[in-house]
């Protein structure tokens, strides 16, 4: 609704483009007529309309019938001097301008600069925020799209994905949504023509393209039917579509998936990203959509396999709060149907699936807008200080003209030629500046964020540069012409142009943009030195893994080649056998998920007799085959790992984390005790005996909790799980390798004994676990590194300024130092009379700072990690390094002020 | 004196005005339909405005209900677009006579 009312504020804006007098005649309709062309039609294209008629209907509008009737209604003076259009002397300005920049190098640079690292920095992270946070998704009404989720109070986690046999209840009984979609990522190995190799794939509902409004550029998306029998159908992604078929015809190909024959059907438009990066699951943009099909074991299954992200698309005009408590108050029918025996109290939840993608990157994405827009005013004071100076030079050209008769528009004319010229250059600068620091920023960060895999200079980034660079140049313009008009212009036209002083108002303006510059260089540092320390606690903290020499790389066994589980298991174990043998090898081993990496398998619990309060949630399993615990550096605390017996036939054993022993054994070591699956002691699950106590390991986001932690050998992996259609947890499976030296080397070797094994297989992900924690922890990196570079810059920006000041200030004093001199005062007086009147502006600038930064830190709390919002190191060093720096600025003019020959500087 | 040809702005809008008076967004809407390309309401507008000096059409005293304005065509209106379809028709004529769109069968 407010949206409506922008759109409507906008659209009288514009209609104030029309002559006055049709105007004040027609705006109701032109109104009305906008409106109902936006109702019908949709708000882009009333937009277009509106533009494109304005270029037509001008001439008209400003007829002789309107013109006519508007002269009796009012008489207007002209706006230019007849003979002189603005457009005209708006171009000999320019030129004028041009030849005056000319004349002065070092200034002209120096602005160009100043203001290019200004509007760099600020298009830089204005790129990043529009194309994360501005930018539309790339659905059709993404406002009404909402993420459906289940939640089980008391399970450590907020929201669950949407278990199949839910969702089948959720689509029959919901009223709220117009319709509802579900889908899972998945990986998946394609082979035929070509390499085999493993894509991300995502298996939707047919009904999901049609939720997020999306079609495909060639062929079509899935028809309804398509999801409910074994269609064998697919739709690949643009670039799969180039890099399979290369100009050939993909729609209506046959490709194998896992092995399984299947019809391309669409091909999917370039820059389409589907799922979204940045969901909290099932966040990996696929590159196949294939036909969601549940089996009947999962229609079934209640208290399982809560694994759909679920996404509705609200009916018109249907609040999204109120579509949230529609489907929660479905909640009680779905837990009607869970059988007795298991009383879960499921909560069906939703929320704006814009929230979903975005909540996470939005705070720091803005705390970094806001730094860099404090860089910003930083280049605005410098350059303005730097106009100022400059504005000496030319306050007689203005006082002429002024005493010649030039109104205050036209001397700012006269003034905006010059600005616009640096601002355009700046400008142009800043672009190609912040476009190399884009560059600069890692793939991992921009693969991370949600919707900068695609980051493109658009309109929206020009339009801002634009907006930064015009608005600079008219305030350039002002300030000159308020410094120069308010002189008296007598004293103006009589003083010589070598003795012109700026007078102490413009004194106390130039300290006032220094003290400015000071203090919001001031605030970037102290942030920047808090985003440092923050990072450095995040990457002490350990994560339990070692680092040093691990490789690590997953391999998936397709189903359709493996039906056999006891195939599956002896390919792993042979793996296993003979990554163990490769020379160079300390330990090697096979687990079924990655640790570091919160993608393993959660389940429900039961401790046998705990004597402690426990943690009330579920727990990551790991099945686990060779040296895992020593391929990893994870240290055993307790216990011994599980023997040769036990990882060749199940035996019921179980290696926990310590974390999982303390809080349900404390006291006692924990070996001995008794675990099983599921939430009561009487499930008919066997128990398991724990043998071996590990470490902690952080498994998701670097510096959370560990989670607790049950490992079991693989060979405990039961048939059902290594045959299971729906999920691929024991035939996915990640190979770890800690070897002598450089882990990377062993690459070759790897990728051959899995060839020697099954020659269609590929490997994925390979990485050594050092890389893995390094881009963990990349975004923090990114912030802490950009900050600091804002900071820098602010500083040096600052020292400039000041140095500007103090020189102008000197230069313009030369006689009065002169005499000073002369009368016997000693050099080194003089020195330390320039160096305090730096310093002063500088400790102004420096508590100004203080009182801005202790309010400003308050906003990064959430941010920071470990780290006080009033750190006492960083407010420490800060002030040190920003006097020294100060200090060193006003040293050269300071030292230049001592050396004035009294002679020379009295006889000028 | 033969009559001066119309815009196609102008001829449009008549043919729009020949049913009945309508306000802007109808004789948009008409206009559309009739011609296949949009013109927006500042053209609609600024040539009722024109047409409105040249005596061609009439704004009709506001209805309470209603604030948009109407127009209605007037005889000169009616008379100009008369002229205008003789224009067409003869040129159509003329244009089949040189062959260059096939006889309609």
């Amino acid at each position: 609704m407010r949206e409506h009312h922008l759109s409507r504020a906008a659209y009288r804006l514009f209609v104030r483009a029309y002559p006055r007098e049709f105007r004040e005649r027609f705006a109701p309709d032109l109104e009305a007529d906008f409106l109902e062309m936006r109702r019908t039609r949709g708000a882009a294209y009333a937009w277009r309309r509106a533009l494109g008629d304005l270029f037509y209907a001008l001439p008209l509008t400003t007829s002789d019938a309107t013109a006519e009737r508007g002269r009796t209604a009012r008489i207007r003076g002209p706006i230019t001097p007849p003979g002189e259009p603005f457009m005209r002397s708006l171009l000999l300005d320019l030129r004028h301008g041009f030849r005056a920049l000319v004349k002065a190098p070092a200034f002209t640079l120096v602005t160009i600069l100043t203001l290019a690292l200004g509007i760099g920095a600020n298009s830089a992270i204005f790129t990043l925020v529009n194309a994360t946070l501005v930018r539309p998704l790339g659905f059709q009404d993404p406002e009404r799209l909402m993420l459906v989720y289940e939640a089980i109070p008391g399970s450590g986690r907020d929201r669950f994905g949407v278990s199949p046999a839910d969702y089948v209840d959720l689509v029959q009984y919901q009223q709220s949504v117009s319709n509802l979609g579900a889908y899972r990522t998945t990986t998946v190995e394609l082979s035929g023509g070509g390499e085999p190799e493993q894509i991300d794939a995502a298996v939707i509902t047919a009904s999901l393209f049609n939720v997020l409004g999306v079609k495909a550029a060639e062929g079509r998306t899935f028809f309804a039917e398509e999801d409910q029998g074994q269609a064998s159908v697919a739709i690949i992604s643009h670039s799969l579509a180039m890099r399979r078929f290369a100009g050939r015809a993909a729609v209506g190909s046959t490709v194998a998936i896992d092995r399984q024959p299947f019809t391309v059907v669409g091909v999917m438009p370039a820059g389409f990203e589907f799922p979204r990066r940045g969901a909290s699951s099932n966040a990996t943009p696929a590159d196949v959509w294939m036909p969601l099909v549940f089996t009947p074991s999962e229609r079934q299954g209640r208290g399982a396999n809560y694994n759909l992200s679920v996404i509705g698309r609200l009916r018109e005009g249907t609040p999204p709060a109120q579509a949230a408590a529609e489907l929660s108050a479905l909640a009680s029918r779905i837990r009607d149907n869970y059988p007795a025996d298991l009383p879960l109290k499921v909560n069906i939840g939703a929320m704006p699936l814009r929230e979903e993608l975005l909540g996470d990157v939005r705070r720091p994405l803005l705390i970094l807008s806001g730094a860099v827009a404090l860089v910003l005013l930083v280049t605005c004071a410098n350059v303005a200080n730097l106009i100022l100076s400059r504005s000496l030079a030319r306050q007689r050209d203005i006082g002429v003209r002024a005493a010649l008769g030039a109104g205050r528009l036209r001397l700012f004319q006269v003034l905006l030629g010059e600005a616009l010229i640096l601002a355009a250059f700046g400008g142009a600068l800043g672009l190609v500046l912040g476009y190399l620091g884009l560059r600069a920023i890692p793939a991992v960060l921009t693969t991370s964020l949600p919707g900068v895999s695609t980051i493109s200079l658009d309109w929206r980034v020009l339009a801002f540069t634009s907006v930064i660079a015009l608005g600079s140049a008219a305030l350039f313009a002002l300030v000159p012409l308020y410094a120069g008009l308010r002189r008296d212009l007598h004293d103006l036209l009589r003083e010589g142009s070598t003795r012109a002083t700026g007078g102490r108002r413009q004194h106390r303006v130039q300290g006032t943009l220094v003290v400015t510059s000071v203090a919001f260089a001031f605030i970037l540092l102290v942030c920047a030195g808090l985003f440092v320390r923050s990072f450095r606690n995040l990457v002490t903290v350990a994560s339990g893994v070692g680092t040093n020499n691990v490789l690590s790389a997953q391999v998936r066994l397709p189903l359709a080649g493996y039906t056999d589980p006891t195939r599956t298991r002896s390919f792993y174990r042979t793996l296993e056998e003979r990554l163990r043998a490769l020379p160079g090898v300390r330990a090697a081993s096979i687990a079924s998920d990655l640790p570091l990496e919160p993608d393993g398998d959660r389940r429900a619990w039961t401790a046998e007799n705990p004597t402690g309060p426990g943690m009330k949630q579920a727990v990551a399993v790991t099945w686990i085959q060779g040296d895992f615990f020593g391929s990893y550096g994870i240290p055993l605390i307790t216990g011994r790992h599980f023997s040769d017996d036990e990882q060749r036939e199940n035996r019921n054993v179980a290696i926990v984390s310590k974390r999982l022993a303390e809080a349900y054994w404390p006291g006692e070591n924990g070996l001995g005790k008794r675990l099983k699956w599921g939430l009561k002691a009487a499930s008919p699950a066997p128990w398991l005996t724990v043998i071996g106590v590990a470490g902690d390991v952080v498994d998701g986001p670097p510096g959370s909790e560990p989670v607790i932690h049950v490992y079991v050998p693989y060979a405990s992996a039961t048939n059902a799980l290594l045959t299971s259609p729906i999920v691929d947890l024991g035939r996915r499976m990640v190979i770890g390798i800690r070897g002598d030296q450089d882990a990377v080397t062993f690459t070759p070797a790897v990728r051959g004994i899995v060839a020697e094994l099954d020659p269609a297989l590929a490997l994925s992900d390979v990485q050594t676990i050092a890389q893995l924690e390094r881009d963990r922890s990349a975004p923090q990196r990114f912030s802490a590194v950009a900050i600091s570079g804002f900071g820098l810059g602010a500083l040096l920006l600052a020292a400039v300024g000041l140095y500007g000041v103090l020189a102008l200030s000197v230069s313009q004093r030369r006689r009065e130092i002169a005499v000073r001199l002369a009368l016997g005062a000693p050099p080194s007086g003089v020195l330390r009379l320039t160096v305090r009147e730096g310093m002063t502006l500088v400790t102004i600038g420096l508590a100004v700072g203080a009182i801005g930064a202790a309010s400003a830190t308050r906003l990064l709390r959430a941010t920071l990690f470990e780290t006080s919002v009033y750190d006492p190191l960083t407010f420490a060093i800060v002030p040190v390094v920003l006097f020294s720096v100060a200090l060193a600025a006003s040293y050269v003019p300071a030292r230049r002020a001592a050396a004035v020959d009294p002679i020379v500087a009295l006889r000028e | 004196m033969s009559p001066v040809p119309l815009t196609p702005a102008v001829f449009h809008i008549l043919l729009a005005l020949t049913d009945g008076p309508l306000h802007g967004y109808a004789i948009m809407q008409a206009v559309e339909a009739s011609s296949g390309t949009p013109m927006g309401p500042g053209t609609i507008y600024g040539t009722l405005e024109r047409l409105e000096a040249s005596g061609f059409v009439k704004e009709l005293p506001a209805a309470r209900s209603d604030r948009r304005r109407t127009f209605a065509l007037q005889p000169a209106g009616r008379a100009a677009l008369q002229d205008e379809a003789r224009r067409l028709s003869r040129l159509a004529t003329l244009v089949r006579a040189k062959r260059l769109v096939p006889r309609e069968s």
